[in-house]
């Protein structure tokens, strides 16, 4: 028997399972003749966590192909590996917080020059393409949507303000 | 019936904005296609929110003209720098790229590009001819049969995602529930909410797709710091004068190619979650096999270029029919064009090309010029493609991941659905990063509420439960679920295994159960086909069985 990612995440799936399931008895009943608004994520969270189970035990039995090896984990590595998709969450994060502040304009641009230059290096000639690039793209795709395709972006209180 | 026709040509052919928007949309198709990393899959999503704005056709004209251009874009990375830009043109670089290396780039082009004209003409005529015929067959559908459908189609997809079945089985579950989130569509009442308004109105469709397939596949594109910062292809291609004449010419003379391939890609179309990636490489080896030059393929055989990208064109009229005719998507392509849709309030079903016959016959007549514009653009398109591969990929992908929230925001004008997309997107890379496939999560997503829909009906009608099996439609196909939940283990047996030797026989055998039940003596006919050829193949398989 081994601990490898299949068994952390099937572990994962049952707890959500049984959180879900929990949660699905709380689903009120209108009382209504027919099925129940409970009945089908009842079905599929109930084949959710039977397949979570099999996951479960195959990976329990499996090779130690994926198991987790504590000692030789470098975090060092790990970091390394996710620190581009951890660049991208962390500024999507932030543009999203800010887009009520910034608005979709101001917080497109600096979203896309902030991930260009963490992602692309700090050299000035980088820095200068970079705010060049984002400029230019946000506000070409800004004008697209609010006057080609009459869509009411969010301004931001910056721009309100202003 | 002719004057619907004649008033959808002319919503195409006659409306310059239409004709503008497909030439940026085959534009833009043949470009993501050429791109490797890039997928025509994300093109079509990525297109979606354009469509926010435009009539019904002409978002769907876009959409197609994408569609089609990504098939043909896939083959000029390959051939001229020997990287499929996407998996529909991975067996067109098998004799495309030697034959361009041996000094004929012209030509192998050319071969490409008129093998995917014609076999996406071969496809536009059968999807014209069979999506009615198939509708009408849908006619005949109840709840109970179109929710064994969707079952079905899940499991398909499950089983020709790839990979581990039962983390296939769990994502097409997380997909169907996902949709369950919000206020059911039956009774009004929210589900799964924990108290926040924001998910009474549950998860739209859109920017789940978004985040799931296009976030995830951004992140994964800039995961390798030295990778994301070269330019998106080392080696890159020159311009070259397409020989259109000779490439016609060599393909006419090997029409039964041609034919072999369209037909094997519109099979794989029809099947749901079967694409191009698939039909590609069935008709390249059926190409082999067939040919008389076997030794020659690998090495700049025509008829190794022909092949591959005839299917792969095919497959996208395949795959038009599936959703035109029942309202069931084929791949991701055709299920973003479900959602352009329902944005219209439009609901594809078997009463789809009755009901909006305009729009209908709109969605046949743009896949056809789509094909028109493809050749057309293809010289003009050489000449961007050159430069868009010199952009480093972070580049792409930062712009790409603002312009998926702007378009996102575009669809309900609300930023909730932004942070929707953000959570699928990283939910999408998780998965994908620890092996899960994507495609069945999201046709979940995209069938969840029907198939709630479908049951809820099904169980308003009558109680009985049996009528799941008792009903000849549902139970065919709750017996091709069956069978293709299995399908991967008898991929994976060995073939001289027992199990290897009766699953093809005792699947036909199984199937023709409900041909019989359901009376029609067409239906009866290929029923009793479908017995005596398993029983010949049992009789043939256990009798080598006793002989070893």
């Amino acid at each position: 028997m081994s601990i490898n990612k299949d068994t952390i995440v099937a572990i994962f799936l049952l707890l959500f399972c049984g959180i879900m399931i929990n949660s699905s008895f709380d689903i009120e009943d209108p009382g209504y003749q027919g099925m129940k608004a409970s009945f089908w994520p009842t079905i599929v969270l109930c084949l959710l966590s039977v397949m979570s189970l099999v996951m479960l035990i195959k990976s329990m039995v499996s090779s130690t192909e994926n198991n987790l090896n504590f000692e030789n984990t470098n975090s060092q590595n790990i970091f390394l590996k996710f620190k581009n998709a951890s660049i991208c969450f962390l500024m999507f994060i932030l543009f999203l917080v800010f887009l009520d502040y910034l608005g979709m304009l101001i917080g497109g641009v600096l979203f896309v020059f902030g991930l260009l230059t963490l992602l692309g290096g700090f050299e000035i000639k980088k820095i200068i393409n970079h705010s060049i690039i984002s400029i230019t793209t946000i506000g070409i795709m800004w004008s697209i949507f609010t006057f080609g395709l009459k869509v009411i972006l969010p301004e931001g209180e910056i721009l309100r303000i202003w | 019936m002719i004057d619907v026709i004649l008033q959808a040509f002319a919503s195409i052919v006659l409306d310059p904005v239409t004709l503008g928007l497909m030439f940026v949309g085959t534009l833009a198709g043949i470009l993501a296609g050429a791109i490797p990393g890039f997928t025509i899959a994300m093109g079509v999503i990525l297109t979606l929110p354009f469509t926010f704005g435009m009539t019904a056709v002409q978002g769907l004209a876009t959409m197609l003209g994408v569609f089609v251009g990504g098939f043909s874009g896939g083959l000029m990375s390959c051939m001229l720098t020997g990287i499929p830009g996407t998996p529909s043109s991975v067996a067109t670089t098998f004799d495309g790229f030697p034959l361009v290396r041996s000094g004929r780039p012209g030509l192998a082009l050319g071969l490409g590009l008129w093998s995917s004209f014609f076999g996406g003409m071969i496809s536009a005529v059968i999807l014209v001819a069979l999506a009615p015929q198939l509708a009408f067959l849908g006619l005949e559908f109840g709840p109970w049969d179109y929710f064994s459908l969707i079952i079905f189609a899940l499991t398909i997809t499950v089983s020709l995602s790839g990979g581990n079945i039962t983390k296939g089985l769990i994502a097409g579950l997380l997909g169907l529930f996902a949709a369950t989130v919000g206020e059911d569509e039956i009774n009004g009442v929210a589900r799964f909410t924990f108290g926040f308004d924001d998910f009474k109105q549950g998860f739209a469709f859109l920017p789940v797709l978004i985040g799931l397939f296009a976030f995830s596949q951004l992140l994964t594109d800039v995961e390798d710091d030295k990778r994301a910062k070269s330019p998106l292809m080392s080696q890159s291609g020159t311009v070259v004068k397409v020989e259109h004449r000779q490439a016609i010419l060599i393909i006419l003379k090997r029409w039964l190619n041609l034919f072999r391939s369209s037909f094997i890609g519109i099979f794989t179309g029809i099947l749901p979650a079967a694409g191009g990636s698939i039909s590609n490489i069935l008709a390249y080896d059926q190409a082999k096999k067939a040919s008389p030059n076997r030794s020659n393929f690998g090495k700049g055989e025509y008829d190794g270029v022909i092949a591959p990208e005839a299917a792969n064109n095919a497959t996208a009229g395949g795959a038009l029919i599936m959703m035109m005719a029942l309202g069931i998507p084929g791949d991701i392509v055709t299920a973003v064009m479900l959602g352009a849709l329902m944005i219209h309030n439009i609901i594809p079903g078997p009463t789809f090309i009755q009901d909006e016959p305009l729009l209908a016959y709109g969605v046949f007549i743009a896949f056809f010029v789509a094909h028109f514009f493809m050749v057309g653009l293809q010289a003009f398109s050489l000449r961007i493609f050159l430069l868009v591969t010199k952009i480093p990929m972070y580049v792409l992908a930062s712009v790409i991941l603002a312009y998926c929230a702007i378009g996102v925001f575009a669809l309900h004008n609300i930023v909730f659905d932004i942070w929707v997309m953000f959570f699928f997107g990283v939910i999408g890379y998780f998965m994908k990063k620890l092996g899960f496939p994507l495609a069945p999560m999201i046709l979940g997503v995209v069938l969840g509420k029907l198939a709630e829909l479908n049951l809820a009906r099904a169980t308003g009608i009558s109680d009985d439960m049996l009528l799941f099996i008792s009903r000849p439609w549902s139970l065919f196909f709750l017996l091709m679920a069956i069978i293709s939940v299995i399908f991967p283990f008898y991929q994976e047996a060995k073939k001289e295994t027992l199990f290897a030797k009766l699953y093809v026989p005792i699947s036909m055998i199984v199937l023709s159960l409900p041909l019989f039940l359901m009376g029609s003596p067409v239906r009866m006919i290929v029923a009793a086909i479908l017995v005596l050829t398993g029983a010949y193949f049992l009789y043939k398989r256990t009798s080598s069985l006793k002989t070893t």
